[in-house]
Protein backbone atom coordinates (compact mmCIF):
# COMPACT_ATOMS: atom_id res chain seq x y z
CA UNK A 1 0.00 0.00 0.00
CA UNK A 2 2.63 2.48 0.92
CA UNK A 3 4.54 1.12 -2.00
CA UNK A 4 1.89 2.09 -4.54
CA UNK A 5 1.39 5.52 -2.69
CA UNK A 6 5.17 5.90 -2.93
CA UNK A 7 5.05 5.13 -6.66
CA UNK A 8 1.81 7.32 -7.54
CA UNK A 9 3.24 10.72 -5.41
CA UNK A 10 6.80 10.01 -6.91
CA UNK A 11 5.58 9.72 -10.45
CA UNK A 12 3.43 12.73 -10.04
CA UNK A 13 6.52 14.90 -8.23
CA UNK A 14 8.79 13.66 -11.13
CA UNK A 15 6.12 14.35 -13.86
CA UNK A 16 5.77 18.14 -12.03
CA UNK A 17 9.23 18.64 -12.29
CA UNK A 18 9.71 17.66 -16.18
CA UNK A 19 6.98 19.76 -16.75
CA UNK A 20 7.85 22.31 -14.74
CA UNK A 21 11.63 22.70 -16.75
CA UNK A 22 9.80 21.83 -19.77
CA UNK A 23 7.13 24.69 -19.79
CA UNK A 24 8.35 27.88 -21.78
CA UNK A 25 5.66 30.07 -19.98
CA UNK A 26 7.31 30.97 -16.25
CA UNK A 27 3.57 30.73 -14.75
CA UNK A 28 2.72 27.63 -16.02
CA UNK A 29 6.18 26.31 -14.69
CA UNK A 30 4.88 28.04 -11.51
CA UNK A 31 2.08 26.03 -11.38
CA UNK A 32 4.17 22.73 -12.22
CA UNK A 33 6.01 23.71 -9.32
CA UNK A 34 3.35 23.57 -6.68
CA UNK A 35 2.52 20.11 -7.98
CA UNK A 36 5.50 19.42 -7.10
CA UNK A 37 5.14 20.72 -3.76
CA UNK A 38 2.02 19.15 -3.34
CA UNK A 39 2.83 15.34 -3.92
CA UNK A 40 6.13 16.14 -1.66
CA UNK A 41 3.67 17.10 0.94
CA UNK A 42 2.15 13.84 0.74
CA UNK A 43 5.40 11.96 0.66
CA UNK A 44 5.80 13.45 3.49
CA UNK A 45 2.62 12.15 5.30
CA UNK A 46 3.88 8.76 3.71
CA UNK A 47 7.31 9.15 6.09
CA UNK A 48 5.12 10.17 9.45
CA UNK A 49 5.97 13.53 9.20
CA UNK A 50 3.02 15.42 9.57
CA UNK A 51 4.27 18.55 10.42
CA UNK A 52 6.67 19.18 7.91
CA UNK A 53 4.15 17.95 5.28
CA UNK A 54 1.62 20.95 6.75
CA UNK A 55 4.47 23.36 7.05
CA UNK A 56 5.61 22.57 3.45
CA UNK A 57 2.04 22.91 2.06
CA UNK A 58 1.83 26.36 4.06
CA UNK A 59 5.15 27.60 3.74
CA UNK A 60 6.10 26.63 0.03
CA UNK A 61 2.90 25.83 -1.95
CA UNK A 62 1.19 28.19 -0.25
CA UNK A 63 2.95 31.33 0.82
CA UNK A 64 6.29 31.51 -1.50
CA UNK A 65 4.88 30.23 -4.48
CA UNK A 66 2.19 33.41 -4.21
CA UNK A 67 4.63 35.71 -4.17
CA UNK A 68 6.60 34.18 -7.25
CA UNK A 69 2.89 34.09 -9.02
CA UNK A 70 2.46 37.38 -8.03
CA UNK A 71 6.19 38.66 -9.19
CA UNK A 72 5.21 36.94 -12.69
CA UNK A 73 1.73 38.90 -13.19
CA UNK A 74 3.71 41.85 -12.04
CA UNK A 75 6.58 42.13 -14.67
CA UNK A 76 4.24 40.41 -16.84
CA UNK A 77 6.83 38.15 -17.98
CA UNK A 78 6.70 37.02 -21.91
CA UNK A 79 7.24 33.39 -23.02
CA UNK A 80 10.39 32.65 -23.98
CA UNK A 81 11.71 32.73 -27.24
CA UNK A 82 14.00 29.54 -28.80
CA UNK A 83 17.60 30.50 -29.34
CA UNK A 84 20.07 28.59 -31.33
CA UNK A 85 22.21 26.17 -28.71
CA UNK A 86 25.31 27.39 -28.52
CA UNK A 87 28.16 24.92 -27.66
CA UNK A 88 27.09 22.49 -29.82
CA UNK A 89 29.93 19.98 -30.09
CA UNK A 90 29.40 19.56 -26.56
CA UNK A 91 26.65 17.38 -26.66
CA UNK A 92 28.51 14.18 -27.08
CA UNK A 93 31.14 14.86 -24.01
CA UNK A 94 27.82 15.67 -21.75
CA UNK A 95 26.18 12.13 -23.10
CA UNK A 96 28.69 10.24 -21.75
CA UNK A 97 29.38 11.82 -18.88
CA UNK A 98 25.65 11.78 -18.07
CA UNK A 99 25.81 8.12 -19.04
CA UNK A 100 28.60 7.35 -16.79
CA UNK A 101 26.43 9.17 -14.17
CA UNK A 102 23.54 7.23 -14.32
CA UNK A 103 25.99 4.26 -14.10
CA UNK A 104 27.37 5.17 -10.36
CA UNK A 105 23.63 6.03 -9.54
CA UNK A 106 22.84 2.17 -10.21
CA UNK A 107 25.55 0.84 -8.74
CA UNK A 108 24.51 2.49 -5.08
CA UNK A 109 21.09 1.44 -5.99
CA UNK A 110 21.49 -2.12 -6.26
CA UNK A 111 24.69 -2.73 -4.79
CA UNK A 112 25.18 -1.05 -1.66
CA UNK A 113 22.95 -2.51 1.00
CA UNK A 114 24.11 -0.43 4.42
CA UNK A 115 20.86 1.51 4.97
CA UNK A 116 17.87 0.31 7.50
CA UNK A 117 15.30 -1.23 6.09
CA UNK A 118 12.87 -0.39 8.81
CA UNK A 119 9.82 1.72 7.11
CA UNK A 120 8.11 4.63 8.45
CA UNK A 121 5.94 3.05 11.09
CA UNK A 122 2.81 4.56 12.99
CA UNK A 123 4.37 3.85 16.59
CA UNK A 124 7.19 7.10 15.69
CA UNK A 125 6.74 10.34 17.32
CA UNK A 126 9.78 11.49 15.57
CA UNK A 127 7.68 13.93 13.14
CA UNK A 128 4.76 14.87 15.45
CA UNK A 129 5.19 18.59 16.30
CA UNK A 130 5.64 18.56 20.08
CA UNK A 131 9.05 16.80 19.27
CA UNK A 132 10.10 18.64 16.68
CA UNK A 133 8.94 21.77 19.22
CA UNK A 134 10.96 20.17 21.84
CA UNK A 135 13.98 20.20 19.65
CA UNK A 136 13.76 23.32 18.43
CA UNK A 137 13.94 24.88 21.83
CA UNK A 138 16.23 22.96 24.19
CA UNK A 139 19.18 21.52 21.66
CA UNK A 140 18.44 23.32 18.53
CA UNK A 141 17.69 27.16 19.78
CA UNK A 142 20.88 29.18 18.75
CA UNK A 143 19.78 28.04 14.85
CA UNK A 144 16.46 28.48 15.95
CA UNK A 145 17.55 32.35 16.67
CA UNK A 146 20.16 32.58 14.21
CA UNK A 147 17.12 31.68 11.73
CA UNK A 148 14.85 35.19 13.17
CA UNK A 149 17.80 37.28 12.61
CA UNK A 150 18.17 35.56 9.21
CA UNK A 151 14.23 36.41 8.20
CA UNK A 152 14.48 40.23 9.63
CA UNK A 153 17.34 40.46 7.76
CA UNK A 154 15.83 39.11 4.89
CA UNK A 155 12.44 41.72 5.54
CA UNK A 156 14.89 44.82 5.46
CA UNK A 157 17.05 43.79 2.56
CA UNK A 158 13.55 42.89 0.21
CA UNK A 159 12.01 46.26 1.25
CA UNK A 160 15.76 48.29 0.05
CA UNK A 161 16.31 46.35 -3.08
CA UNK A 162 12.49 46.38 -4.21
CA UNK A 163 11.72 49.82 -3.07
CA UNK A 164 11.45 52.36 -6.38
CA UNK A 165 14.21 54.42 -7.21
CA UNK A 166 16.47 52.05 -5.91
CA UNK A 167 19.16 51.87 -3.07
CA UNK A 168 19.05 56.03 -3.21
CA UNK A 169 16.00 58.11 -3.00
CA UNK A 170 14.44 59.00 -5.87
CA UNK A 171 14.41 62.51 -5.57
CA UNK A 172 18.28 62.72 -5.28
CA UNK A 173 20.08 62.87 -8.78
CA UNK A 174 23.56 61.42 -9.27
CA UNK A 175 26.49 62.96 -11.41
CA UNK A 176 29.11 60.30 -12.06
CA UNK A 177 31.70 61.84 -10.39
CA UNK A 178 30.34 64.07 -7.89
CA UNK A 179 28.26 63.86 -4.92
CA UNK A 180 24.38 64.01 -4.81
CA UNK A 181 22.49 66.22 -4.74
CA UNK A 182 18.56 66.79 -4.47
CA UNK A 183 16.91 67.31 -7.92
CA UNK A 184 15.24 70.39 -7.03
CA UNK A 185 19.02 72.54 -5.91
CA UNK A 186 20.77 70.50 -9.33
CA UNK A 187 21.35 72.91 -11.96
CA UNK A 188 20.21 70.48 -14.87
CA UNK A 189 22.43 72.70 -17.76
CA UNK A 190 25.70 72.05 -15.95
CA UNK A 191 26.25 68.70 -16.90
CA UNK A 192 25.65 67.49 -20.28
CA UNK A 193 24.63 64.05 -18.99
CA UNK A 194 21.30 65.48 -17.57
CA UNK A 195 19.83 66.76 -20.93
CA UNK A 196 17.31 64.60 -20.69
CA UNK A 197 16.51 65.75 -17.03
CA UNK A 198 17.19 69.33 -18.01
CA UNK A 199 14.44 68.87 -21.49
CA UNK A 200 11.94 67.03 -19.30
CA UNK A 201 11.85 69.92 -16.71
CA UNK A 202 11.98 73.05 -19.26
CA UNK A 203 9.08 71.13 -20.70
CA UNK A 204 7.31 70.60 -17.39
CA UNK A 205 7.70 74.31 -16.97
CA UNK A 206 6.16 75.26 -20.25
CA UNK A 207 3.12 73.25 -19.65
CA UNK A 208 3.17 74.85 -16.07
CA UNK A 209 3.35 78.40 -17.64
CA UNK A 210 0.82 77.44 -20.29
CA UNK A 211 -1.62 75.87 -17.61
CA UNK A 212 -1.29 79.12 -15.45
CA UNK A 213 -1.56 81.86 -18.57
CA UNK A 214 -4.58 79.48 -20.02
CA UNK A 215 -6.90 81.83 -18.14
CA UNK A 216 -5.32 84.96 -18.45
CA UNK A 217 -5.11 84.49 -22.36
CA UNK A 218 -8.83 83.32 -22.18
CA UNK A 219 -9.36 87.03 -20.21
CA UNK A 220 -7.96 88.47 -23.03
CA UNK A 221 -10.12 87.38 -25.56
CA UNK B 1 6.40 -4.07 0.30
CA UNK B 2 6.81 -0.94 1.97
CA UNK B 3 9.58 1.57 0.75
CA UNK B 4 12.82 1.37 1.30
CA UNK B 5 15.24 4.45 1.88
CA UNK B 6 17.04 3.78 -1.49
CA UNK B 7 13.97 4.66 -3.21
CA UNK B 8 13.04 8.50 -1.47
CA UNK B 9 16.89 9.02 -2.18
CA UNK B 10 16.43 7.71 -5.73
CA UNK B 11 13.44 10.48 -6.24
CA UNK B 12 15.52 12.82 -4.56
CA UNK B 13 18.53 12.51 -6.68
CA UNK B 14 16.35 12.75 -9.50
CA UNK B 15 14.60 15.60 -8.88
CA UNK B 16 17.92 17.46 -7.73
CA UNK B 17 18.74 16.66 -10.90
CA UNK B 18 16.13 18.14 -13.15
CA UNK B 19 16.41 21.51 -11.19
CA UNK B 20 20.17 21.56 -12.09
CA UNK B 21 18.98 21.03 -15.63
CA UNK B 22 16.61 23.65 -15.43
CA UNK B 23 18.93 26.06 -14.29
CA UNK B 24 21.55 25.69 -16.91
CA UNK B 25 19.12 25.28 -20.02
CA UNK B 26 16.55 28.34 -18.35
CA UNK B 27 17.42 31.78 -19.45
CA UNK B 28 13.86 33.11 -17.50
CA UNK B 29 15.61 34.74 -14.32
CA UNK B 30 12.12 33.69 -12.50
CA UNK B 31 12.41 30.05 -14.01
CA UNK B 32 15.96 30.01 -12.92
CA UNK B 33 14.63 30.96 -9.45
CA UNK B 34 12.04 28.21 -9.21
CA UNK B 35 14.11 25.19 -10.15
CA UNK B 36 16.14 26.57 -7.06
CA UNK B 37 13.60 26.36 -5.06
CA UNK B 38 13.39 22.57 -6.69
CA UNK B 39 16.61 21.92 -5.76
CA UNK B 40 16.54 23.07 -2.09
CA UNK B 41 12.40 20.42 -2.44
CA UNK B 42 14.74 17.78 -3.22
CA UNK B 43 17.28 18.43 0.22
CA UNK B 44 14.52 18.09 2.08
CA UNK B 45 12.71 14.81 1.02
CA UNK B 46 16.41 13.43 1.75
CA UNK B 47 16.78 14.91 5.46
CA UNK B 48 13.00 13.86 5.82
CA UNK B 49 13.53 10.86 4.88
CA UNK B 50 16.93 10.13 6.60
CA UNK B 51 14.60 11.08 9.88
CA UNK B 52 12.19 8.99 9.11
CA UNK B 53 14.49 5.65 9.04
CA UNK B 54 16.46 6.67 11.49
CA UNK B 55 13.89 7.93 13.92
CA UNK B 56 15.98 10.61 15.09
CA UNK B 57 14.20 14.20 14.83
CA UNK B 58 17.00 16.17 13.97
CA UNK B 59 16.50 16.11 10.19
CA UNK B 60 13.21 17.65 10.26
CA UNK B 61 14.65 20.93 12.11
CA UNK B 62 17.03 21.64 9.34
CA UNK B 63 14.23 20.79 7.23
CA UNK B 64 11.98 23.62 9.09
CA UNK B 65 15.61 25.57 8.97
CA UNK B 66 16.30 25.00 5.20
CA UNK B 67 12.03 26.48 4.44
CA UNK B 68 12.88 29.48 6.50
CA UNK B 69 15.73 29.94 4.54
CA UNK B 70 13.80 29.08 1.39
CA UNK B 71 11.37 32.00 2.34
CA UNK B 72 14.31 34.74 3.26
CA UNK B 73 15.93 33.24 -0.51
CA UNK B 74 12.35 34.19 -2.02
CA UNK B 75 11.84 37.38 -0.39
CA UNK B 76 15.53 39.16 -1.17
CA UNK B 77 15.51 36.82 -4.37
CA UNK B 78 12.62 38.41 -6.05
CA UNK B 79 13.62 41.65 -4.50
CA UNK B 80 16.64 41.54 -6.64
CA UNK B 81 14.35 40.62 -9.69
CA UNK B 82 11.83 43.39 -9.73
CA UNK B 83 15.41 45.53 -8.98
CA UNK B 84 17.13 44.04 -12.14
CA UNK B 85 13.65 44.47 -14.47
CA UNK B 86 13.50 48.01 -13.29
CA UNK B 87 16.61 48.81 -14.87
CA UNK B 88 16.82 46.66 -17.75
CA UNK B 89 13.04 45.90 -18.88
CA UNK B 90 14.31 42.15 -19.19
CA UNK B 91 14.13 39.11 -17.13
CA UNK B 92 17.22 37.22 -19.64
CA UNK B 93 20.02 36.44 -17.88
CA UNK B 94 21.80 36.87 -21.17
CA UNK B 95 20.76 40.74 -20.49
CA UNK B 96 22.27 40.60 -17.15
CA UNK B 97 25.52 39.61 -17.67
CA UNK B 98 27.04 42.40 -15.93
CA UNK B 99 26.52 43.46 -12.09
CA UNK B 100 26.92 46.87 -13.37
CA UNK B 101 23.49 48.96 -13.40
Amino acid sequence: MLALLFILFAGMAIGCAISMVAQRNPLYSAISLIGVFISLACLYVTLAAPFIAAVQVIVYAGAIMVLVVFVIMLLNVEEEEHRPLRLRSLVPIAVVLAAIFFAETAFIIFFVHNAPNTPAGNVSDVGLTSSIGAGLFTSYLLPFEVTSILLLMAVVGAMTLARRGGLIGANVGLVPGQASYARETLNPLAYPDLSEVAARTSREVEETLDVAQAPHQHNEE
Amino acid sequence: MAPQLSWYLALSAVLFTIGVVGVMIKRNVISMFMCIELMLNAVNLTFVAFSSFFRDVTGQLFVFIVMTVAAAEAAVGLGIIIAIFRSRESLDVDDASTLKL
